[in-house]
């Protein structure tokens, strides 16, 4: 399990037996005070689907030069376009150790704007120490939560290094928590990072 | 270069009162998409002024944001960037002419 309200200092053996040698001293993966980097950085779009049928929501990340718009149906449901952003995807590789962390899993991330007491999100915020905690949300393809799933834990754990290695502020803190701990997608009203206003400047 | 020290020799507005952070790059983008990726310290010059910009700038440490040809965000954009620590700066010209007077300016 891990620490959302810690994610820097909670770095845990990786169990991965890859090493990389410095001079006389040999950093292990799993000793590895991870320096992440982005990787695979491309653009592309979020794009958000709903079936009419159950009222779940799927996310999806498009590479194509334009978002699939179409309806279509999937065994029992009844995918629609609801939405589409453009926005990136990375994944993060250790500049120490090498590792890679694949972050496939995430479509994008969301600022959480405390809208919802209830909200498990919310929560994560309030246990935060310091007045400069701030919250984002890694956004899953299963927005509705039917299959269980959502981003990987070590997904969660590198962001939350990532974002986190660099700051000034040292009472500054990002944290990464994935998108189930959200109470509802349809009342939420975090800022996802994409570009939603792009087209509206000319 | 500090923020503020920027900010007197290019001439520029400030739209809210934040720290005084050191300036270690510049970044110019109109897509946050893209701001995702850069490093610490930038100054992010843009056209954007929604919030979603705050929200990309705050997690990617920007030392300050400078919208350019005049454009002025939201009330609520602008409290959500102080409350960051993000300071925002206006530019009445274009970016391309701010970035002449910042390279001139020696910041790299």
């Amino acid at each position: 399990m891990i620490d959302i309200a810690h994610p820097p200092d909670s770095q845990e053996p990786d169990g991965e037996k890859g090493e990389k040698k410095f001079g006389a001293i040999t950093m292990t993966k799993a000793t590895c005070r991870h320096k992440w980097m982005i990787i695979n950085l491309r653009g592309g779009y979020l794009v958000i689907e709903g079936c009419f049928h159950c009222r779940q929501r799927i996310s999806q990340f498009s590479e194509e030069p334009v978002p699939p718009i179409d309806a279509y149906r999937e065994a029992e449901h009844f995918w629609s376009h609801l939405g589409d952003f453009q926005a990136s995807k990375f994944d993060l590789k250790c500049e120490e150790c090498s590792k890679e962390v694949q972050l496939r899993d995430v479509m994008a991330t969301m600022l959480c704007m405390r809208c919802d007491p209830e909200c498990g999100v919310y929560k994560v915020g309030s246990r935060a120490k310091g007045g400069k905690s701030w919250v984002y949300v890694a956004l899953c393809a299963n927005t509705s939560h039917a299959s269980g799933t959502c981003i990987s834990e070590a997904g969660i754990r590198a962001l939350n290094e990532y974002f986190n290695q660099d700051l000034h502020d040292p009472d500054k803190k990002i944290i990464v928590v994935p998108c189930d701990l959200r109470r509802s997608v349809d009342t939420c009203q975090g800022v996802v990072l994409a570009d939603v206003g792009l087209t509206e400047l000319y | 270069m500090k923020v503020s020290e920027m900010a007197a020799k290019a001439g520029l507005k400030t739209l809210n009162a934040c720290g005084d952070k050191e300036i270690r790059g510049i970044y110019i983008s109109d897509m946050v998409s893209d701001i995702i990726g850069i490093g610490e310290g930038n100054l992010l010059v843009t056209l954007q002024t929604h919030k979603n910009v705050i929200a990309a700038a705050n997690l990617v440490d920007v030392a300050a944001i400078v919208f350019t040809r005049g454009k002025t965000p939201a009330e609520d954009v602008v409290a959500l960037a102080t409350k960051a620590g993000i300071g925002l700066l206006g530019f009445d010209g274009d970016t391309w002419t701010l970035a002449k007077k910042l390279y001139e300016l020696g910041i790299r």
